[in-house]
């Protein structure tokens, strides 16, 4: 008991501060989530023509994963929290 | 010789000329064959701008078709699924043991969304929770804050129905208004067992059922430098007293009665992120359940030990989590609940003829506080984490209570006055379904836990083949939202 309460105490401290490069490679991209379903963004991912488009082939095999994985997580048809007034 | 050179001066000129006529001759022809065959282009390129002006045409119509048939669709609809394998083992503090075992149970859920304006959307959530080959009635079903939270028969109850209306959406504090049937279920930080985002609005550990009311809430994203902070007001009804409820027949809906007051909430929530820690949440919460009724089903309300309001509650709560926590595929959460009850000296009769006050005995007004702790972590690994391992553990004092009688699992652990210890294995199917293992340890050492009615008892003093002592359960769901 005593440990939880202080690992609760604690915890805001031991947290360090970290930010996705992701949404801001994204954005560099005008590449907007919420524009498209899963769907479509995996079809993005799967044609080299689309991938062309949107400028995507340039990048790096690990960012396109962590790209499509980024896009997919957000589409329009993702699962979204579900929030009073938000 | 002058007249030699001048006819071959003269022969020279002439057949140059006639050698340019001819070249000249040519490069007209070719001229005119580039213009047929332009022309033809021209023709063919006609053509088929025409044909693809009708395809064109025929495309927006289709498109014309799509965009009539989505703006006729006024309600999105999601699936969410749950298949419960339970196997009980129980401990009653008289020395018994009883197994249950092979307890199976669905959970369907239909979610609705529709975007009415851009400033007004509505949700829903319409559930039904039943055991395998049994459609008979949970008792429980009747409380309005367990309506589809506790498996009882295959009716479809409504879970959520409420609008979001913003407001001075361009504001430096925008605003919403949510009314209706609230997301106050599933809150965090239950999400991490379902393998989903977070579901509801207000921490778990103080909160999770049904409930009806009112939220204002603002964005004060702005006013501490940090995204996605709110402040939320809430009022709500906990029990609301009906005359048709009170004598069979009297169909006077909502009537006022002098003998009973109706149970209201209200509460202010701080919801804002750790500064610069992506996926974290913190959520401190004070809320004020104003007269409580000792059992919003009984409609004996006149007699002496008959139903009455027995006093009013303070629940304050802190909690922070933080989801895939520096990249690392673990999620941690902790969470405090303080609650503190102020019994008004009112008793209730409960069915075996014992006196019992607001977590007390008859005629106590003492106050009463107790707290809880909840912390819990869940780390996933494999390729794209299709595994996933979680742990959990609470603890509540004697004299714990909270409002999680709808809670997210039959075993309404939140509520436990004494330790309860979780843990589960994960394999995530897919995207949207998920199969989990787990087992579950609750050990209470206080008696009537979630009660607010009566004394909490030591365990260790009480002999009854009512009061159980340790649960257990090694469970298998499997779950499903689309």
């Amino acid at each position: 008991m005593k440990l939880s309460f202080l690992f609760f105490i604690f915890l805001p401290l031991i947290v360090s501060a970290h930010d996705s490069e992701i949404s801001l490679l994204a954005k560099r991209l005008n590449l907007s989530a919420g524009s498209k379903a899963i769907v479509q963004w995996e079809r993005v991912f799967k044609s080299t023509r689309k991938m062309k488009k949107y400028k995507i082939d340039t990048l790096t095999n690990e960012k396109k994963e962590m790209l499509k994985e980024y896009l997919i997580q957000h589409a329009i048809d993702s699962d979204q929290p579900t929030i009073a007034g938000i | 010789m002058y007249k030699f050179i001048l006819l071959t001066f003269l022969s020279t000129i002439i057949g140059n000329a006639a050698a340019l006529q001819s070249e000249k001759e040519l490069t007209n022809k070719e001229l005119l064959q580039e213009i047929n065959s332009l022309k033809k282009e021209l023709q063919e390129l006609k053509q088929s701008t025409q044909e693809n002006r009708e395809e064109l045409e025929d495309i927006s119509d289709f498109t014309e078709d799509i965009e009539a048939t989505l703006l006729k669709d006024k309600i999105e609809f999601g699936l969410g699924f749950k298949t419960n394998l339970d196997n009980f083992n129980k401990k009653y503090s008289n020395g018994e043991h009883v197994r249950n075992n092979n307890i199976w149970s669905n959970k369907l859920m239909l979610n609705m969304k529709a975007d009415i304006t851009d400033n007004m959307k509505f949700y829903g959530k319409l559930s039904m929770y039943k055991y395998w080959g049994s459609s008979a009635i949970h008792p429980y079903t009747y409380y309005d804050n367990m309506q589809g939270r506790v498996p009882s028969d295959s009716s479809i109850y409504a879970e959520r129905a409420y609008l979001n209306w913003f407001f001075y959406k361009d504001s430096a504090f925008p605003m919403a208004l949510t009314i209706g049937r609230l997301p106050t279920s599933d809150g965090p930080s239950h999400q991490f067992k379902d393998n989903t985002v977070r579901k509801g609005t207000y921490t778990a550990l103080l909160f999770d059922g049904v409930a009806d009311g009112i939220v204002f809430t603002t964005n004060i994203s702005k006013l501490l430098h940090n995204k996605n902070s709110y402040i939320r007001l809430g009022y709500s009804k906990g029990y609301g007293h009906t005359e048709s409820s009170q004598t069979a027949g009297n169909a006077f809906i909502g009537a006022s009665n002098s003998d009973i007051d109706d149970t209201n909430v209200v509460g202010i929530f701080l919801d804002t992120p750790l500064p610069n820690v992506k996926n974290s949440l913190v959520q401190l919460t004070y809320s004020r359940m104003f007269d409580i009724v000792a059992n919003p089903l009984d409609t004996n309300i006149s007699a002496t030990g008959a139903n009455d309001n027995i006093g009013s509650l303070d629940l304050l709560g802190a909690m922070v989590e933080l989801t895939n926590f520096k990249e690392t595929n673990l999620d941690l959460f902790a969470q405090f609940g303080y609650s503190i009850a102020h019994p008004n000296g009112t008793s209730y009769m409960l069915p075996n003829g014992e006196l019992v006050g607001l977590l007390g005995k008859d005629g106590d007004t003492s106050t009463k506080s107790g707290y809880s702790t909840w912390v819990g972590g869940r780390y996933g690994f494999g390729e794209k984490q299709k595994y996933k391992v979680g742990l959990e553990y609470n603890y509540g004092s004697q004299n714990w209570i909270n409002l999680t009688q709808g809670g997210f699992d039959i075993y309404n652990k939140l509520a436990t006055r004494g330790n309860a210890y979780e843990a589960y294995m994960m394999y995530v199917i897919n995207r949207n379904a998920n199969i989990r293992l787990g087992y579950i340890n609750i050990d209470y050492n206080y008696s009537r836990s979630g009660w607010f009615v009566g004394e909490a008892q030591k365990i260790s003093t009480v002999d009854s083949a009512d009061v159980v002592e340790r649960l257990q359960s090694v469970y298998l769901k499997m779950n499903v939202h689309f």
